[in-house]
């Protein structure tokens, strides 16, 4: 489980263990079937040695991870920041970056909006800069297949930021 | 059994998806059926009335014009072989002899020969005229023969005067022992061998019967001008043996002077011209007709292939093969067929009263003439090979396209004329899209070729007509209408009227199926720079162009068909300038017609169809 | 308002302009709002692609600017000429002569060979046939196609028939050439030759509006415009370089 989407959960305010995982189990739908608690728990024990988590055990609760209150310190925060601006691509993922989203509305980090639009700009220019490569390349070298491979999985994430921009200009115009 | 009823169905359900196709299909094999049936009621009509007449008149089976033996000091009397042949072998009744005068009669302005028969007031048992108005011969009362009366423009009460003398119209009657006017003179028998007073010449054609009482007829003679013959009207044993008795006797004649013998066939035959006319003019009549409508089914079932693909790559994708598919097709074309048959024998029976009164000198029906079940079955039989011609080629093409490009609603693509494109690029633009539009169609344009040729076939074949008759008229000098011009004129009215019909039709067809054609091409064409005129310019080009020979070669197949119909034995050909005129029309009509749907499709936005070709 | 000119009438004049555009069908209930209020200046030289989903109202959009259709409020300006109340053989002689058109579906005549395709707009307009074939030959070489002038578009695959098109669009040298979803019935490889066509066309600096939903093509534009339900919604200039490289797009780590 990828580091900074724990850390961003925790982003709104402190929560138990077990809120976490439910949260996250929320979040990821049928995708999150294959995740299991022990590597939510992994996570947030690298997290907290690495400073970036807070660990507290409410007083009357058993030693339990899932009981466990986290929270984030400040360069955790600092982290969670950084990361939703980091528009690198393909990074660790779809799931990532859905929860990316999740994660800045539910804590109001940023505009969901915002971060897909600099997403969108930046594979964009992805696909400019790999086409220019591909025009610049004589048809039928290997190169070539290479450079398509890139630009139609960019197309596809392309047509899927759009789904995602339309899906969270309805959200933000119900709420 | 269910297959009939499918195809049957899906047929029915598709001619009320297409109403205007279907209704603009009917008009066009009605036109043709109208006609047909109009020739082929004609045609039984010839026979009959003149049985019936001499069945009500009691008509004689010879006639018989006997001299007259004129000894100065003396009455005129009859030659010894009057006796004899009232007592021939086979002679089983007689009338006469009735004298016999030629007079002039002036009526209205109007001169016209007449030969005047003396008869007895009271009935007789042979050749007593049947009176269709007023009543028989009285002491200065005349009676007239009916087609004589009308091209007289007399009724009964009015005043004619006979060399001079008057006479009222006492009343108007038929009979089977004469030919009517204007073919009184057409027997090779006792026709008009006397002489008119003072040498006044009168043309054949403008002689017509009469009859007065013997002593008003004999009463003409002058010695200048004496009784022409006396009439004998035999009534044999045995009809059939009328034109071996009249060969028989014509032999044995002594010097007397001639006479002459008619058999009542050689009458029949003779009163039959009038209607022979008749039909002379509208069997041609009908076959062009015939031949306009098969060009117009063409057009409608042809055109908008695309359409029919479509509908057929469903029928197939539903479940149907090519045998279903060409069967509902066809089951269209023949159900309108049907219908028009149907139509066309309803609207002939109607209009054949007005043709087919005929030679008004015999008594037939006034009322319908008699529609047989051949005439109907030949009608029908016409109307379906009509749809067949027309739409088996197009049905069987359908049937091949295999689904897939049925559904992909590929028309079938145009084929490439390099020769038309290449010699396209040197005109101005109207006439680029024009030769480009048609050459796309090319059996199309060959359609309009034809049918526009078979037009103005027509046309100029009436304007002969008209020409022939006028110098006819102008050899008769006594102003007397000609019955046979008149109502050859009214027939070819009739013609003339359902060729253009048939025309307007086609030219509509035409132009609508070459604008929904030409739809995404000069859309494209406004696409790319060309504005609405030069557009519906080329639209209308397109059809005008292949016209133009087909007019063209019109005018030497009027002028043939004219002659080969009328038995006038030479050419006659319209001035040059009607010519023109009817060439242009049918021209200039042709570019109208065509302008209309050109001009409705350019005020389209050319996106809306180009969007919608592209979809 | 002087009908000669536009608003700018001095030197920087963008070559299409347009005003409150817009294009109503229908009336009540049954209103639709193809193009609602739409304001663009496009310079001359300039790339512009305008994106969106389908139905949003660009392909509406581009036929009102082309004069195929006619707005139903609002103005353009094309060179600082007011068109958008153009006759409808003014609009013809403005298709002729200052506009070219690329459709999605080629539009050739399926019985003219390449080079007949091309030179069809010369011969609208007049020209000579001779002049409209040298035309038309020099334009199929400039696209790359000299050696299939004598070809039928059923005999040119999807890539070589829109450029066929392209060739014709650019016979009178037009000052803008809009394209409407060009590369919408291509494969991969047709895209990319089609691309490099308005590549090689943008660097001679013809003007260009391109309509379409290929993130390839609104990619390579100077200017991306975002539009939906029949107005723009975003504008997009793409400067600057990405952040991480084509490898790591490719999915090497760094």
């Amino acid at each position: 489980m990828q580091q900074e989407v724990v850390l961003a959960m925790l982003a709104k305010e402190p929560s138990h263990g077990y809120e976490l995982r439910a949260r996250l189990q929320q979040a990821l739908g049928p995708a999150g079937d294959a995740m299991n608690a022990g590597q939510i728990y992994v996570t947030l024990s690298r997290l907290e040695k690495a400073g970036l988590v807070t660990c507290e055990q409410a007083a009357g609760l058993p030693d339990r991870p899932d009981r466990k209150v986290y929270a984030l310190t400040a360069d955790g925060q600092q982290r969670v920041a950084a990361w939703v601006t980091d528009t690198s691509w393909p990074g660790p993922g779809l799931a990532e970056f859905h929860l990316k989203l999740i994660a800045a509305a539910a804590a109001r980090l940023a505009d969901p909006l915002a971060i897909i639009d600099a997403q969108r700009r930046e594979l964009l220019r992805g696909l400019r800069d790999t086409q220019r490569a591909a025009m610049a390349e004589p048809p039928g070298s290997d190169a070539a297949l290479l450079l398509e491979g890139i630009v139609l999985r960019l197309q596809a994430d392309l047509r899927w930021l759009e789904a995602c921009e339309r899906k969270w200009t309805g959200r933000k115009d119900r709420s | 059994m269910g297959k009939l009823v499918l195809t049957g169905r899906l047929a029915a359900r598709d001619i009320r998806r297409h109403p205007a196709r279907a209704v603009l299909l009917l008009l066009a094999i009605t036109s043709a059926t109208t006609v047909l049936t109009l020739g082929l009621a004609l045609h039984g009509v010839t026979s009959h009335p003149y049985q019936q007449t001499r069945a009500a008149t009691k008509g004689p089976d010879v006639v018989a014009y006997l001299p007259v033996l004129h000894q100065p000091g003396h009455r005129p009397e009859l030659s010894p072989e009057a006796a004899e042949l009232t007592r021939a072998a086979g002679v089983t009744g007689h009338a006469g002899p009735f004298p016999d005068m030629w007079a002039v009669l002036r009526t209205h302005g109007l001169t016209a020969g007449a030969e005047v028969q003396g008869r007895a007031e009271a009935p007789g048992p042979v050749d007593q005229p049947k009176l269709t108005a007023g009543s028989w011969v009285r002491p200065g009362g005349l009676v007239i023969e009916r087609t004589f009366a009308e091209a007289l423009g007399v009724g009964v009460g009015d005043r004619v005067t006979l060399d001079g003398r008057t006479f009222t119209v006492a009343g108007i009657a038929v009979t089977a022992a004469r030919p009517p006017y204007p073919n009184l003179c057409y027997i090779n028998a006792g026709g008009c061998m006397g002489d008119f007073p003072s040498g006044t010449p009168i043309p054949v054609r403008d002689i017509g019967l009469t009859w007065a009482t013997g002593p008003d007829a004999a009463g003409l003679a002058t010695p200048a001008d004496p009784l022409a013959a006396y009439v004998v009207e035999l009534r044999l044993g045995d009809p059939a043996q009328a034109q071996a008795f009249v060969t028989a006797h014509s032999e044995s004649q002594d010097n007397a002077g001639p006479s002459d013998l008619a058999a009542w066939p050689g009458i029949a035959a003779a009163d039959g011209l009038l209607v022979q006319d008749e039909q002379d003019v509208l069997s041609p009549g009908a076959l062009l007709a015939a031949l306009l409508a098969v060009a117009s089914v063409a057009v409608l079932a042809g055109g908008r292939m695309a359409e029919h693909s479509q509908r057929t790559g469903l029928l197939k994708a539903a479940g149907g093969g090519p045998g279903l598919v060409a069967a509902v097709l066809l089951a269209e074309n023949l159900l309108l067929a049907l219908a028009a048959a149907a139509a066309g024998l309803l609207a002939g029976w109607l209009a054949a009263p007005l043709i087919t009164s005929p030679g008004a000198a015999l008594v037939g029906t006034p009322g319908a003439p008699s529609l047989t079940f051949a005439t109907a079955g030949e009608v029908t039989a016409v109307a379906l090979v009509v749809a067949l011609v027309a739409t088996l080629v197009p049905a069987v093409r359908a049937a091949r396209i295999s689904t897939v490009r049925a559904l992909a609603d590929v028309a079938r693509p145009p084929r490439r004329r390099p020769g038309l494109i290449a010699v396209s690029r040197q005109l101005p633009v109207p006439l680029l899209l024009g030769v480009r539009l048609a050459a796309r169609r090319l059996r199309r344009a060959a359609l309009s070729t034809a049918s526009f040729a078979v037009t103005t076939t027509g046309l100029v074949a009436v304007l002969s007509f008209h020409v022939a008759a006028g110098q006819y008229q102008a050899a008769s000098s006594g102003g007397l209408p000609d019955p046979a011009v008149t109502r050859d004129g009214q027939i070819l009215l009739v013609i003339t009227v359902v060729l253009v019909t048939l025309t307007v039709l086609n030219a509509v067809c035409a132009a609508w199926t070459t604008a929904l054609d030409a739809r995404a091409a000069s859309a494209l064409a406004r696409a790319l720079g060309a504005t609405p005129r030069q557009v519906s310019g080329g639209i209308a080009a397109a059809q005008v162009m292949p016209a133009i020979p087909g007019a063209l070669l019109g005018i030497p197949l009027g002028i043939e068909l004219f002659a080969a119909a009328s038995h006038i034995g030479r050419l006659v050909v319209p001035p040059a300038w009607w010519l023109a005129a009817a060439v242009l029309g049918v021209l200039i009509s042709a570019a109208a017609l065509a302008s209309i749907p050109a001009w409705a499709g350019a005020r389209r936005p050319a996106a809306e169809i180009l969007q919608a070709e592209a979809a | 308002m002087n009908e000669k000119t536009g608003p700018e009438a001095a030197g920087g004049t963008p070559v299409l302009r347009a005003r409150g555009l817009r294009k109503h069908y229908g009336k009540d209930a049954g209103l639709v709002r193809a193009v609602d209020g739409v304001d663009l200046d496009v310079d001359a030289g300039e790339t512009v692609a305008v994106t969106g989903p389908s139905g949003c109202g660009k392909s509406t959009l581009l036929h009102l600017l082309g004069g195929l259709d006619r707005a139903s409020a609002g103005e353009i300006w094309l060179a600082g000429r007011r068109v958008d109340q153009l006759g409808e053989r003014a609009l013809a002689r403005l298709r002729r002569e200052a506009v070219g058109f690329v459709f999605q579906a080629f539009h050739l005549m399926d019985e003219l060979t390449a080079v007949e395709n091309v030179e069809l707009p010369g011969l609208l307009a007049g020209q000579s046939p001779r002049a409209a074939r040298r035309r038309a030959t020099g334009l199929l070489e400039r696209v790359g196609l000299a050696d299939r002038a004598g070809f039928l578009p059923s005999a040119l695959s999807g890539g070589q028939r829109q450029r066929v098109a392209i060739a014709r669009a650019l016979v009178a040298d037009p000052l803008v050439v809009l394209a409407d979803e060009p590369t919408g019935n291509l494969d991969s490889e047709a895209t990319l030759e089609v691309l490099r066509l308005f590549d090689s066309l943008h660097a001679a600096g013809q003007t260009l509006v391109i309509v379409t939903h290929d993130s390839r093509i609104a990619a390579t534009a100077d200017r991306l415009i975002g539009m939906r339900d029949g107005a723009f919604v975003d504008q997009t200039r793409l400067t600057g370089g990405t952040t991480g490289s084509l490898g790591a797009l490719a999915g090497l780590e760094g």
